[in-house]
């Protein structure tokens, strides 16, 4: 009886990623905060400077999965309350739950899939190699699942547009980029800036993309996946809890 | 009969502001029950407590024997809803739509594809199953959204305002549609600020005013109840002197316009003969007669002090 229960919340939980898929994917302000902001971000930071192709790739890379994966749900949450289609899952027999991991699915995807890109550009085009294969499999999972649930918890602030939940993720977003170790080294930030650092997710995205492309982790692979996986169960839980709040107001 | 629907005090506070003031009525199965009011009266508040998308501040309610604060999700299972914004994706089409939702009410995967084209005969969109939900008119959306909430079969049917902003022709449709749930022994729960749709389409009407239901009955009885006196029209071959109207006084409140005559009277018998007697004495036949019961929108003026006309606009300018 349960797995039959488990078995049809999955389904509906991949109906709902693949319907986000279809909707939102395109939609401008995934294509805007997803893939622009990334990559503007990242040229604007690479240009004029010599920075070999090895060192640049984990940095777009990193970026593009932060930015990609946390953007599907709030774009689609906020589209969705304001259409009032989000009451469509309200009403029907699925559980929170199960409609907020196929929004995380979707975001999974999303980040997945656009990172991909400068994968693929770096081993195709230069002289990019994976090296650790598994180690940046865990790190683009990891850190997709963990950004899209992040993408989530923020998309429970009240607003009924994608732009009212998107100014107070970037102002988390944008100031984790320069504590993270992507533009500037770990090993060269001052031990207040390390510690800042470690606590932070994208950090140790990075270091496990550095890792997998032939790079080194200053705070070892270990290390790297448990802070991510922890930084997933908490955005998971507190996503779920700060909807439930919301659902609870109305 | 089993009660499909039961309110026991349900109770609704947004703050200081008590939006569904202490519910209570018991609807059977396969009744089509009117929830009738003015615009903010607390009819959609009630009907998104039924369905879980708004947790009741007291009292507790029963759908389908399953109480709404326990068991939700059993709830949810057994009913279909049909809000009052048509709210399915307007970048699917109408199969894409109707497929989405009979997957999120758990329809067999080997079930989808015929119920869908049962569902797209029945309310003729078999032509527009590829068309994207956003180009549709407004009728049509009605129609696909009233399909997607009846998908997985319930036996309860939740609807806000079913008919709200469709032209005539869309609307009668819809309610011929309601018709059908009830002979295939579907409770419906509808709201409507329509006073016309509730008395045609009702089997028993409730009038909820600020929060609060004032009265629970079947039309018929609203409207008996409300002016007890009947009222007979009859139409004269002439217009009658002054002199008819004065001897018909004592019969009861007589009221002439032209030829016609309304009187309000208690013994309906005794003031037909007495006109028929009078206007015979003046050579005048009575070509037409009619027993006038009163409306339930006279009903609903004299029980809630809103005007049907202020209703409507009320209704538009907030569209």
């Amino acid at each position: 009886m349960r797995w039959d229960r488990l078995a049809r919340e999955l389904k509906v939980t991949w109906a709902i990623a693949t319907k986000d898929m279809k909707i939102y994917y395109l939609r401008t302000p995934s294509l805007m905060f997803g893939i622009l902001f990334p990559f503007s971000m990242f040229l604007s930071f690479v240009i004029g400077r010599n920075m070999p192709i090895s060192q640049a790739i984990p940095i777009l890379v990193a970026q593009t999965v932060f930015f990609a994966a946390s953007t599907i749900g709030p774009v689609s949450i906020p589209m969705e309350r304001r259409l009032q289609t989000f009451d469509r899952f309200l009403s029907a027999p699925v559980s929170l739950l199960t409609v907020l991991l196929g929004k995380t699915i979707a975001g999974f995807i999303y980040g997945v899939g656009i990172s991909l890109i400068p994968i693929a550009m770096g081993l195709s085009f230069f002289d990019s190699q994976v090296t650790d294969l598994s180690a940046l499999a865990i790190g683009m999972a990891l850190s997709a699942f963990g950004f899209a649930a992040m993408g989530i918890m923020f998309a429970s602030l009240p607003g009924q547009g994608p732009g009212e939940v998107m100014m107070p993720l970037n102002f988390v977003r944008i100031p984790l980029l320069f504590v993270s170790g992507v533009y500037v080294p770990v090993k060269e930030l001052p031990s207040w800036g390390q510690i800042a650092s470690a606590a932070s997710p994208l950090t140790h995205t990075i270091e496990l993309i550095r890792l997998g492309l032939g790079g080194d982790s200053f705070f070892g692979l270990g290390f790297n996946v448990i802070i991510l996986t922890f930084y997933v169960i908490v955005f998971l839980l507190a996503g779920m809890r700060f909807h439930i709040l919301n659902q609870k107001r109305e | 009969m089993n009660d499909a629907i039961v309110l026991q005090g349900l109770t609704k506070y947004y703050g200081s502001l008590l939006a569904v003031d202490h519910a209570s009525l018991n609807i059977e199965e396969g009744e089509v029950f009117g929830f009738l009011g003015p615009n903010g009266a607390g009819k959609t508040t009630t009907i998104r407590m039924l369905v879980g998308l708004t947790t009741p501040s007291e009292g507790t309610a029963s759908v389908a024997g399953y109480d709404i604060k326990k068991n939700l999700v059993e709830v949810k299972r057994r009913v279909g809803v049909v809000p009052e914004t048509s709210n399915l994706y307007d970048e699917l089409s109408v199969w894409d739509n109707l497929l989405f939702s009979s997957c999120l009410y758990h329809v067999p995967r080997n079930e989808r594809a015929d119920r869908i084209r049962g569902l797209l005969e029945t309310f003729n969109l078999k032509e527009r199953q590829s068309t994207k939900f956003g180009k549709l008119s407004k009728g049509l959306k009605r129609r696909v959204v009233i399909a997607a909430a009846l998908v997985h079969r319930p036996r309860i049917v939740f609807m806000d305002e079913p008919t709200s902003g469709l032209d005539v022709v869309s609307a009668l449709s819809l309610r011929r549609l309601v018709r059908e749930l009830r002979r295939e022994d579907t409770t419906v729960f509808l709201t409507t600020h329509y006073i016309e749709e509730a008395d045609q389409l009702s089997d028993r009407v409730a009038i909820i005013v600020e929060g609060k239901i004032v009265v629970v009955d079947t039309p018929e009885n609203i409207k008996q109840s409300f002016r007890g006196v009947p009222i007979l029209e009859a139409c004269l071959s002439q217009v009658p002197d002054e002199s008819m109207m004065h001897e018909m006084e004592p019969v009861g409140i007589v009221e002439f316009k032209g030829n016609r005559v309304r009187f309000e009277a208690e013994n309906l018998t005794e003031a037909l003969e007495s006109l028929i007697r009078l206007a015979s004495q003046r050579g005048i036949q009575v070509t037409d007669v009619n027993t006038l019961q009163p409306s339930l929108e006279e009903a609903f003026v004299g029980l809630t002090g809103v005007s049907p006309e202020s209703m409507k606009i009320e209704k538009e300018r907030r569209r």
